[in-house]
């Protein structure tokens, strides 16, 4: 068990392309569910490799406890990793596979098939599986295995790269869970990787958002959702995402579909400082309240989608034609073509600069 | 220096490990060309004998260096007229035929495989695993008796014997390459057994086609003991020419060296040119 | 709206067709391979049904006698003929060390090639070359410019290590033309376990990577057991065409000295042209083909794994 420290870790390509891990700065604690989360191509298999050691820095460091690792071979770092399509070894048993790493650092066999045993039972793994060949398993059986590869080593880390892509859906929100419980119960230093922000919300301590190789937000996934730092952890974080439109400033506020919404002083003075004209609001689909008639946003539904608890409206608004969801009760939601207001509270309006993306004051 | 700067320049600089991983890469390298030299010198030491004048082709030490000439090529040149011929329409001859009858086969046990289909895969690799030398007496009677000694239709009716099972191997694996999902797009657009064979079949495997034949080409022209026995003019090919090259006595090495390389030459050649689809077809094919 | 019940369905009561391809459909599929079929049973099999009826006469060339009846005449001198016998040990003994030299050599090869390297395109086309070689030509070319006692290149390179002028063909006739037979295969052997290596799962060598497994304890572990398969098939189709080796026998060593280098292919030819025995030739033919069923069959049953034939399409 030990914490994690990236530090200006960087990893470029081809020579003039843009880094694929941009000076990553990131300490992870000892014991720490941490996630990285972001699109295709923001660098967070690359830094989870990184930190795996298998692929090597072009700047910057990393430590595990406190020694840097930066050049240590994987096999000297003391992790465990968790691969996508699992990479299990096709003509080892599970058990082989499970004790493979061990029967590497010349582990003892009763010790080694005491640990792989002990692992099994962690993951629900039953006995007879475990002489079976990894193509004799099921998908879910297998990620399992992989996971209890990992397990076995009592690693200071635990690396996981989208461990649970591969799964259906139902078994993918299972085994989430399990997860979870079992890093909670093991306390092992984590790092865990995916696309998913659902995933990310529900399983990590913190969430580190990246984009583009650039760490956007590290923070709990309660700050995350509450205090975006910037437009695109606002528009990721948070299903169905955030309403975002360009809109013009006004006197006390900015303009949207012919409704003035107010903004807080320390916004709108942000906004005169950097000299701006319009800005990007921000308002999330539970914070459109249906208003009956009387509310400032007006607008036509266009599309109900049901959700048995909920129901998202999609709308488009009067005035500009800007398209909205919001969020509404689910037993009785507005039908399509039906005419409707909203009415959003000041404190849930966010601001970001037009060009950076950055939150203004707030 | 300004943070930027310095990562800029570190970005520039090699990284230290990466000394290292270069210099385990060149050793490696090395490595490998010089086995691959070692291993490719019988070659060259034939090309560059053909060179030679004879009186230079057999001297103690070896030479390297000396006045080469073309002679010896001219000779070999002046003769293979009618050995060239033979080997080019016996080998030619022979893989077209294999082409004709080896790919309705190999559609015929892949795509829509008919009722025992296994058991005719295994009849035909049989077929190449029974020694032709076991025959050759018998058949050395059948051909006198049936005026086919000493004729290219011979050899081209036995090399597409020979090559056949071997083609249909691998051009059955190509077919079961071919996606599934493709073949029933085309059955829903209306396509007969005709169209799929023309229409998406063969534009698809057309590579392993082409490496099939290749093979077909390799073992075809380099054949010798069929020729050897049931030739002795008509249809004599390369491998013929390439004995008669070596006389009962004189000095003749540079002339053989040059044969050999002649006779060698074409095949070396085309597999080199089609080296990625003679690989492909000799591994995948083999592997399926 | 439909009422969903619980429990058991009842029986189906309605027809299972039964599902079988007519017989329009049947012939359709068969009438693509009966060419290729037709004409390999003829001009495989007619010659074997001639041996097999030659087996049983006795015929030679080199009489005015005709062809006549001698019952298993010919298969008693078969079984009895020393020279028989030995023909058959060297033919195994000569592809056993072939094929288990260039798989090795193979093997080694296939890692080298595995690796990127300056100039990897140019260093495979080099080691493939030798397997583009005529045959014949590769047989007297080592015979000649490469190991000839006086002037060949062999004698030349070795010098240094203490060797003088070695006349390979009368001394190691066996070896050499051994040597000539893995030097022709190793690059099939090379090509099929490279694929081998090339199919491996980039991602189980890093679970390896980073489970602590070495470059050696990777290559044991997970890469040989990989390779088995790859590496069955090579032994296998390699040993089918070196049991069949003759260009290098006759071209080089004409079978000598004496019979040292006479393999049963070319036993098989010196009763035909030496001989002139047609009779003995075909027995000896009969049996060759009845060995070489019984070895081939065991042979398949020991890598039926090799032999898992795809499963077709429909």
């Amino acid at each position: 068990m030990a914490h994690v420290k990236y530090v200006s870790a960087t990893r470029v390509y081809a020579k003039d392309a843009p880094p694929a891990v941009d000076a990553l700065d990131l300490d992870i604690r000892d014991g720490e569910f941490m996630v990285l989360v972001g699109p295709s191509g923001s660098g967070k298999t690359t830094a989870l490799r990184m930190l795996a050691g298998l692929e090597p820095l072009d700047g910057g460091r990393i430590e595990i406890g406190d020694k840097d690792v930066t050049f240590v071979p994987p096999k000297d770092r003391d992790i465990a990793m968790v691969f996508q399509n699992y990479a299990l070894y096709p003509q080892k048993s599970v058990a082989d596979n499970m004790g493979f790493a061990l029967k590497m650092q010349h582990v003892p066999r009763d010790e080694r098939d005491r640990r792989v045993r002990e692992a099994a039972r962690l993951l629900d793994l039953d006995d007879k599986l475990l002489e079976r060949k990894p193509k004799q398993l099921s998908g879910g059986q297998r990620q399992r295995v992989a996971m209890g590869r990992a397990i076995v080593r009592e690693p200071k880390v635990f690396l996981m790269d989208e461990p649970l892509s591969n799964l259906d859906a139902k078994l993918r929100v299972q085994t989430r869970s399990q997860i979870a419980e079992l890093q909670r119960r093991l306390g092992i230093t984590t790092v865990y990787v995916t696309h998913d922000q659902v995933e990310a919300m529900t399983m990590g301590n913190r969430v580190a958002v990246l984009s583009g190789g650039k760490l956007q937000q590290c923070d709990t996934p309660r700050q995350l959702y509450d205090n975006p730092v910037n437009q695109f952890v606002a528009g990721f974080i948070g299903s169905p995402a955030m309403n975002l439109q360009t809109v013009p400033l006004t006197g006390d506020g900015a303009e949207l579909a012919g409704a003035t919404l107010p903004l807080p002083a320390a916004v709108r003075s942000a906004a005169q400082q950097a000299g701006l004209r319009e800005l990007v609001l921000g308002i999330r689909p539970e914070h459109m309240h249906l208003a009956n008639g009387a509310g400032e946003l007006a607008g036509e539904v266009m599309l109900v989608e049901e959700l048995g608890a909920d129901a998202l409206l999609h709308v488009r608004l009067t005035q500009g034609g800007a398209s909205v969801v919001a969020r509404a009760e689910g037993r009785k939601p507005p039908g399509p073509g039906q005419r409707v207001t909203f009415h959003v509270q000041p404190d849930d309006v966010f601001a970001f600069h037009p060009v950076t993306g950055a939150r203004l004051a707030g | 220096m300004t943070a930027v700067a310095a990562r800029a320049q570190r970005a520039r600089e090699p990284r230290p490990g990466r000394v290292r991983e270069m210099s385990g890469k060149v050793g490696w390298g090395i490595v490998a060309w010089v086995v691959a030299i070692a291993f490719f010198l019988p070659v060259l030491w034939m090309v560059l004998t053909a060179f030679k004048p004879e009186s230079a082709a057999e001297t103690w030490p070896p030479k390297f260096t000396f006045s080469p000439t073309l002679a010896e090529f001219r000779l070999v040149f002046s003769g293979w007229g009618p050995y060239v011929t033979h080997s080019l329409v016996a080998t030619v001859g022979s893989t077209i035929l294999v082409l004709l009858l080896g790919v309705p086969a190999s559609y015929a046990l892949s795509v829509h495989p008919v009722g025992h289909w296994r058991d005719g895969l295994f009849f035909f690799i049989s077929t190449k695993m029974l020694p032709i030398v076991a025959a050759i007496g018998p058949l050395y009677v059948i051909a006198l008796k049936a005026h086919l000694l000493d004729s290219i239709w011979l050899l081209i009716i036995l090399y597409t014997a020979m090559n056949l099972p071997l083609a249909i191997w691998m051009i059955r694996s190509f077919m079961l390459e071919v996606p599934s999902e493709l073949l029933e797009a085309a059955r829903l657009d209306g396509a007969g057994r005709i169209r799929e064979m023309t229409g998406v079949i063969m534009p698809v495997i057309s590579p392993g086609l082409v490496s099939t034949a290749l093979i077909c080409v390799i073992f075809a022209w380099n054949e010798l003991f069929l020729a050897l026995n049931l030739t002795v003019t008509n249809a004599a090919t390369m491998p013929m020419f390439l004995i008669s090259s070596v006389p009962q006595e004189g000095l003749y090495i540079a002339h053989l060296s040059a044969a050999a390389t002649v006779a060698s030459v074409p095949v070396i050649l085309v597999g080199w040119i089609a080296q990625r689809s003679l690989v492909r077809g000799l591994a995948m094919g083999a592997i399926k | 709206m439909a009422v969903v019940e619980t429990g058991a369905a009842p029986p189906s009561t309605v027809q299972i067709r039964p599902h079988e391809a007519s017989r329009g459909e049947r012939w359709q599929r068969r009438l693509p391979l009966l060419p290729a079929l037709i004409y390999t049973v003829i001009v495989t099999q007619i010659p074997f049904l001639v041996t097999l009826w030659y087996s049983f006469q006795s015929y030679f060339w080199n009489t005015p006698a005709p062809a006549h009846f001698n019952g298993v005449s010919n298969y008693k001198t078969v079984f009895t003929n020393p020279e028989f016998r030995s023909a058959l040990v060297r033919s195994v003994l000569m592809t056993v060390s072939a094929v288990i030299l260039a798989m090795l050599l193979g093997v080694a090869f296939a890692v080298l090639l595995d690796r990127k390297f300056l100039g990897q395109g140019v260093v495979r086309t080099l080691i493939i070359t030798p397997f583009l070689v005529m045959p014949a030509a590769a047989a007297l070319i080592w015979a000649g410019p490469m190991l000839d006692p006086n002037f060949g290149l062999l004698n030349y390179l070795l010098q240094p290590f203490g060797v003088h002028h070695i006349a390979w063909l009368s001394t190691h006739a066996l070896g050499s033309v051994i040597v000539v037979m893995v030097w022709q295969w190793t690059p099939f052997m090379t090509l099929i376990v490279l694929a081998g290596l090339q199919s491996q799962p980039p991602d189980v060598l890093e679970a390896a990577k980073v489970d602590g497994a070495g470059a050696m304890a990777t290559f044991r572990e997970l890469t040989m057991p990989h390779l088995r398969p790859y590496i069955e098939l090579g032994v296998l189709l390699g040993s089918i065409y070196l049991v069949n080796v003759f260009d290098a026998v006759r071209l080089m060593t004409n079978g000598g000295p004496g019979t040292a280098t006479t393999n049963l292919p070319f036993y098989l030819y010196t009763q035909v042209n030496n001989a002139f025995d047609i009779g003995g030739a075909a027995a000896t033919g009969v049996v060759t083909v009845i060995l070489t069923i019984i070895v081939a069959t065991f042979a398949l049953r020991m890598f039926a794994r090799v032999f898992q034939f795809e499963g077709a399409a429909s």
